[in-house]
């Protein structure tokens, strides 16, 4: 049983980004006057703790700029991915504590699986849980699961598991995980136009500020011509597509594929089959497309 | 008249709290908010995964983006996507003749179900670009070369970066509603006093509604608002006689106070017959027997803008062969406490009901504790396209709670028009 660390206070996201954030950039540490935690401090494990913050209520401005961006309707309820931003600084914190194993901003989220046990009232205060586990050995690397839980009076509400990998030294040995099934057939959809500020706007209303999605600059040092959209969004905005649909109750998978490059255009697509939702998202287009995300939404 | 074949049960209904204009719903758009009350309604009746007949509804300020509104609020509900929906607008007539239409439709026997709908925000309004500049760019979009481009773009004016901002004002007068209501109630000698008396019994109704749990099984709580954020419970006359004027001048006698606040809101209503409602365990709350709309000359300044349900109901009484004093309750939407007044006054006036309606007598007067039972516009505030579901909502199941009686709703609205109905339990 890992180690609760209680938190009083939401941890200040700008303190967090000061004290990791350009460190991770490839090429910054050539500046050799920024505060840099030497590798030899890291861990080798995960951090056997879980950081802890309760009574977390979500501010209903930051609801709304969310629900605009990302495509959700204003409700009274919690869009299903909500908890997960306001959970983000705890997550941020377990990962640039100088014990984790690596530097958070370099890490590249794979895959994400959120259950809703619940509608979740917007005004409801959530105790929110963070905990990283499983490190594995992963074909690019090695890959570890971010596990946040959300409940109310005691009542799990929410819970979320993120796939994070650490690109290099993993065993070649290991297995593929497999992400969710995708059906052969998935119906026609939708095609949306995303802007080239969409990593901006995204940033500002999740706090999420890697800067691979804010900038052609901050991606060139990652490897990319243009910023990528945050995977969390299209995750969002493919929930956002299927409301009406979700039920109270329910788990939506994704795995990240190919990153969609910003300005873009993506093609959605979705097939029910048995009550499940199969979806995913493409690029514009007939034919051999890039597969940028497939997902599948299970009632419970 | 011959015998409508079958009748429009109402079935259930929901609406959001009412708010202040850029209050609570600052944020929310028309779509956010009657796709709300939507799913409220849903949830409230257990119809989710149901295909109806029809949803319609509407808003008065709508983007021109929302073409689709009705529609694709719908969309984003638990109602079965399969669901046709259509978009209907008579100014603050629009949410009793959303009701009028579904009703109809049900009595043809055209569909068996279907909800009446109703949204408007005075925050999320809609600004449109100066007409100078549409002009512009109309030209330069429909320019064949890049020169004819430049030169469209030449006639360009500093002035007309200035947008249009909707305003509250009859498009063919230029006056506010307010100053048309100011008008009438100078016509009629509507008082101060009154005008305030009416407004704080509106307040304190309402309250009481709230306070007795009436409201619970009517509203549903959005965006961290629970009751309807212009009510105040301690209003009083002697606070309301406080007020300054704001329309007909210095000697005016309307104020913020017994006039409604610009506001947000959304409402619905599931209609359906008697037989579907019961396959699904939905008891009758009342039946929409009969409507009537008018209109009135206001342009030709021959009758008070505000005036027309002073006309419709003596026809709908006529044809149902019913007299003013036949309703156990009267709704009527108080946009102003002077136009309530101005039409109670009309329907005791002689000297009206001769000349203007053509009755050899006064429809006369009606027990004014039968009005506006649980408050009324000037305490809930008064969304445009909202305000007739909530009304049609509140009368049903008034009327199922005191086990039948019939009951009578009368909105004015823009463009010199009225919407009345009969409900009957």
């Amino acid at each position: 049983m890992a180690r609760v660390r209680e938190l009083a206070t939401m941890p200040s996201l700008g303190g967090l980004y000061a004290r990791v954030g350009l460190g991770s950039i490839p090429g910054a540490s050539l500046l050799g006057r920024l505060p840099l935690l030497p590798a030899s401090r890291r861990g080798a494990e995960l951090p056997d703790e879980r950081l802890r913050l309760a009574g977390v209520v979500a501010d209903r401005d930051g609801v709304a700029r969310y629900a605009r961006v990302c495509g959700f309707t204003l409700r009274d309820e919690l869009p299903g991915t909500y908890p997960h931003v306001m959970s983000f600084p705890l997550q941020l914190a377990l990962m640039a504590s100088g014990s984790f194993p690596f530097s958070p901003l370099g890490l590249v989220h794979i895959a994400d699986e959120i259950t809703q046990h619940r509608r979740v009232g917007a005004g409801e205060p959530l105790d929110l849980e963070v905990e990283a586990v499983g490190l594995r050995p992963h074909p690019k690397g090695r890959a570890f699961t971010l596990v946040v839980r959300a409940s109310a009076g005691g009542e799990p509400v929410w819970e979320e598991a993120g796939t994070i990998l650490r690109r290099g030294g993993g065993g070649t040995d290991a297995v593929r995980e497999p992400g969710p099934p995708v059906p052969e057939e998935l119906g026609a959809g939708a095609e949306w136009r995303l802007p080239g500020d969409l990593g901006r706007r995204y940033a500002a209303v999740s706090g999420d500020r890697n800067p691979i999605h804010l900038h052609p600059l901050g991606a060139r040092a990652f490897g990319f011509s243009r910023p990528i959209a945050h995977g969390m969004w299209t995750m969002a905005r493919c929930l956002a597509q299927l409301e009406g649909r979700t039920g109270d109750a329910f788990t939506v998978a994704v795995s990240f594929r190919k990153p969609v490059l910003l300005p873009g255009r993506v093609c959605f697509a979705m097939a029910e089959h048995g009550g499940r939702i199969a979806f995913a998202l493409r690029g514009p287009g007939a034919g051999e497309t890039p597969v940028h995300l497939r997902g599948e939404l299970r009632p419970i | 008249m011959s015998p409508s074949p079958r009748q429009a049960v109402v079935l259930a209904s929901n609406r959001i709290p009412f708010a202040r204009q850029s209050g609570p719903y600052a944020r929310a758009s028309n779509q956010d908010m009657l796709t709300a009350a939507l799913d409220g309604l849903v949830d409230r009746a257990g119809i989710a995964g149901e295909r109806l007949g029809e949803v319609a509804g509407g808003a008065v300020l709508k983007h021109s983006r929302d073409f689709n509104l009705t529609r694709e609020s719908l969309l984003g509900t638990r109602i079965a996507p399969e669901t046709p929906a259509c978009d209907v607008g008579q100014a603050c007539g629009t949410g009793l003749e959303a009701a009028i239409l579904v009703a109809n439709k049900i009595a043809l026997g055209q569909v068996e179900s279907g909800i009446a709908c109703g949204v408007d925000s005075t925050s999320d309004a809609p600004i449109a670009i100066n007409e100078g500049l549409r002009g512009v760019l109309l030209e330069i979009n429909a320019a064949r070369s890049n020169l004819d481009r430049v030169r469209a773009l030449g006639k360009v004016r500093p002035g007309q970066i200035v947008p249009e901002i909707p305003r509250n004002e009859e498009p063919r007068t230029g006056m506010s509603m307010g100053e048309h209501a100011a008008i009438m109630a100078r016509e009629w000698g509507i008082a101060r006093e009154p005008q305030d008396e009416l407004a704080a019994v509106s307040h304190r109704n309402l309250a009481a509604a709230y306070d007795g749990g009436f409201e619970d099984d009517l509203v549903t709580a959005y965006l961290g608002l629970e009751r309807d954020h212009n009510l105040r419970p301690d209003s009083t006359p002697e606070q309301l006689a406080k007020l300054d004027p704001v329309f007909g001048g210095a000697e005016g006698t309307m104020t913020a106070g017994n006039s409604t606040p610009l506001s947000d809101g959304a409402s619905a209503v599931l209609l359906g017959t008697e037989e579907w409602g019961a396959e699904r365990g939905l008891a009758p709350l009342a039946r929409l027997v009969d409507a009537e709309t008018a209109a009135i000359d206001h342009v030709g300044a021959r009758e008070g803008l505000l005036m027309a349900p002073a006309y419709a109901v003596p026809r709908l009484l006529a044809r149902r062969g019913l007299e003013l004093q036949d309703f156990d309750l009267y709704e009527i939407h108080e946009a102003f406490a002077s136009q309530v007044l101005c039409t109670l006054a009309a329907w005791e006036d002689p000297v009206f009901c001769r000349e203007r309606l053509g009755r050899d007598g006064p429809l006369g007067p009606i027990d004014r504790d039968r009005l506006n039972v649980r408050g009324g516009s000037l305490a809930a505030g008064h969304p445009f396209a909202a305000t007739g579901g909530r009304i049609v909502g509140n009368l049903a199941k008034l009327l199922s709670a005191r086990g039948g009686g019939r009951g009578l709703i009368s909105i004015c609205a823009a463009g010199g028009q009225g919407v009345v109905a009969i409900l009957e339990s």
